[in-house]
């Protein structure tokens, strides 16, 4: 079973809901070692406790009577590049699923892409744009790396606004080596700093996939009609929700989320719209073949 | 215009917790939303909904700041409608036959015979149309009085028994000091004592030795200014002497009891002027005129211990409430 949103919400371990939600995914998923470009077999390495028992030899085991491990050498010059949007309007809660934010939906999956480019060898590094700056973790391999940036997830929470245009640009720096981004964000700030980045990023030959996140309740204008309610970056405005105004909320939603849409096809970045109430584990799977199909494509 | 009614000028204090009670709403009843931006804008006001508790509150703090402004500006409330006026010491058939003449009305007994000084008090305790009759031996103020009600004065002298005033005798002449004091008449009667009691006001010393230690007394006839130190440097007063000591006050009486009768009155008349009370005239009888410009009289204070009762509770209430809104 693929793990919950519920899950998400209710735990803290980063570590563990992605192991669950990659368990989940089954087979053939993230592209194997022993296939595609840049992986060739190096040696043999005796087995040792914790090896996936899929990478042990059978053959050679039915010829030597002991456990060996196929070792295989990758040389990946692809780096992959996490963006996460942490500004104050990623606190969103779900209304439906108590204690999920689009943050912490965010964080997963991200922890899940860290966990696959792990896994295949590729070096990972993080930018996380919250409160007017970038933080920025560089990219390198290993499983070291994956517990630094997991702990960085871990430790990030929303606040501020997004950061401008000159940080941004002296935070991507790593725009010379290709690189795949996957940028989680809600994308209420459109075009921003962060718009303009990516479509920079995508010209300069990168492979940017979007995640937009959602949630239910936005996705269906159903929200309590009793309070008012205020935009976390724009404070000062006080709004009102009612039946009356339903329709123009979800007007004016699909006009903005139409237009996003309109300019990732238009620059062929990948743009996945998801509800954080769904199962991580699909949303990463979608998300993955998004991008796959836009491979294909290009 | 009375100077303290200028303290009802603090009542718009009254709305400085209205203005803290609404502000609390607007921030306690918005909620965050990251896609506010696609609703209409509104405006605060028209989503408020006042909590009871709150109103509760509100309405306590309201009544506080009220109570204090009554307080500091000695709120006085017009409520005693026609009022009959009782001098102490008058006869209930004369009071009866006053009250059956004048129509329905109150009685209130005055606490002294002061009338036109407590009228003048309590004048803004009776409502705009009230009638008022004072009956009764009220004193004779020093101007005719002026009040904005309808005050009907039926003065009557009482026929006072004469009072009693305890003298002791310490004298070789005793006789000629009991002499005096019988002939005293008027007003009041002197009784001798033989020996000095408690009611005993005055004591004539008419030894040229000093008195024992213990004997007190509020005034002393002395006619031999040796036994007492006090006397060397007194003042004089109308042709006598006279100082305080820890004995009582002391009065030089030249060398012997007065003989003859005019010598008694003045002696009579100097203890009645300068020792005791000056017995004030009886108001005439008459009905005094409504003056509208007549000056409101002071503050009387009446309401200032109800006032200061409510203070508390309110006080205490409003603790409470608070105490529960916050848990």
């Amino acid at each position: 079973m693929l793990a919950s949103s519920a899950l998400v919400a209710h735990t803290t371990d980063l570590d563990l809901v992605v192991r669950h939600v990659l368990a989940g995914l089954g087979h053939g998923i993230h592209a194997g070692r022993e296939r595609g470009a840049g992986v060739e077999f190096s040696e043999y390495r005796a087995y040792a406790p914790g090896d996936e028992w899929r990478r042990v030899d059978w053959k050679l085991l039915a010829r030597a009577d002991r456990y060996y491990v196929r070792e295989a050498e990758r040389d990946s010059h692809v780096a992959v590049w996490l963006v996460l949007d942490a500004t104050a309007s990623m606190a969103e809660p779900s209304r439906n699923v108590d204690g999920l934010t689009k943050l912490q939906y965010a964080r997963v999956l991200l922890a899940c892409v860290a966990a696959i480019a792990q896994r295949q060898g590729d070096a990972f590094g993080l930018v996380v744009c919250q409160g007017e700056r970038a933080g920025f973790t560089p990219a390198m391999r290993g499983p070291r790396q994956l517990q630094r940036v997991l702990a960085r997830l871990n430790g990030v929470e929303a606040g501020g606004l997004l950061p401008g245009a000159d940080t941004l640009r002296a935070s991507l720096h790593f725009s010379r080596a290709p690189g795949v981004v996957c940028v989680a964000s809600d994308f209420l700030d459109w075009p921003s700093p962060l718009s303009e980045a990516l479509l920079r990023l995508r010209r300069m030959r990168h492979d940017v996939r979007a995640l937009c996140l959602h949630t239910q309740a936005e996705a269906d204008a159903a929200f309590d009609t009793g309070p008012l309610y205020r935009d976390p970056e724009h404070a000062g405005t006080v709004y009102r929700f009612g039946r009356d105004v339903k329709e123009t909320y979800a007007r004016n939603r699909a006009i903005h989320f139409d237009e996003v849409a309109r300019v990732c096809r238009q620059h062929d970045v990948p743009l996945l719209q998801a509800r954080i109430e769904q199962a991580p584990g699909e949303v990463l799977r979608a998300w993955l073949r998004a991008h796959m199909a836009g491979a294909r494509a290009a | 215009m009375n100077g303290m009614n200028l303290w009802w000028w603090a009542l718009p204090v009254v709305l400085l917790p209205i203005l803290w009670h609404r502000q609390k709403r607007e921030q306690t009843k918005t909620t965050l939303l990251a896609s506010a931006r696609f609703l209409p804008a509104a405006e605060p006001k028209q989503q408020r909904v006042w909590r009871w508790s709150d109103a509760l509150l509100l309405l306590l703090r309201c009544l506080l700041l009220v109570t204090v402004i009554a307080l500091l500006a000695d709120l006085v409330l017009s409520w005693r409608g026609d009022t009959v006026l009782v001098v102490p010491g008058t006869p209930p058939a004369v009071v009866e036959k006053e009250v059956t003449r004048f129509g329905k009305a109150q009685r209130f007994a005055l606490p002294d015979r002061d009338a036109v000084t407590w009228l003048h008090a309590h004048e803004r305790e009776f409502e705009p149309g009230a009638r008022l009759l004072v009956v009764g031996d009220a004193v004779m103020p020093a101007v005719l009085p002026r009040f904005r009600h309808d005050v009907v004065l039926r003065t009557a002298v009482a026929p006072n028994a004469p009072a009693e005033r305890h003298v002791a005798v310490f004298s070789d002449r005793a006789d000629a000091w009991r002499r005096l004091f019988a002939a005293a008449d008027g007003a009041w009667r002197v009784v001798v004592d033989a020996v000095p009691g408690p009611r005993t006001e005055a004591i004539v010393w008419d030894r040229p030795d000093a008195p024992p230690a213990g004997l007190r007394a509020q005034l002393w006839w002395v006619t031999h200014a040796d036994g007492f130190p006090e006397l060397a440097h007194a003042a004089a007063v109308d042709g006598m002497r006279w100082a305080d000591s820890p004995r009582g006050r002391l009065w030089q009486v030249d060398g012997r009891a007065p003989q003859d009768p005019d010598g008694g009155r003045a002696l009579f008349a100097a203890w009645q002027r300068l020792h005791l009370v000056t017995q004030p005239y009886t108001a005439p009888a008459q009905a005094l005129v409504p003056d509208a410009a007549a000056p409101a009289g002071p503050a009387s204070g009446a309401l200032r211990h109800w006032l200061g009762l409510a203070l508390v509770v309110l006080f205490a209430l409003e603790r409470m409430v608070t105490h529960v809104r916050r848990r």
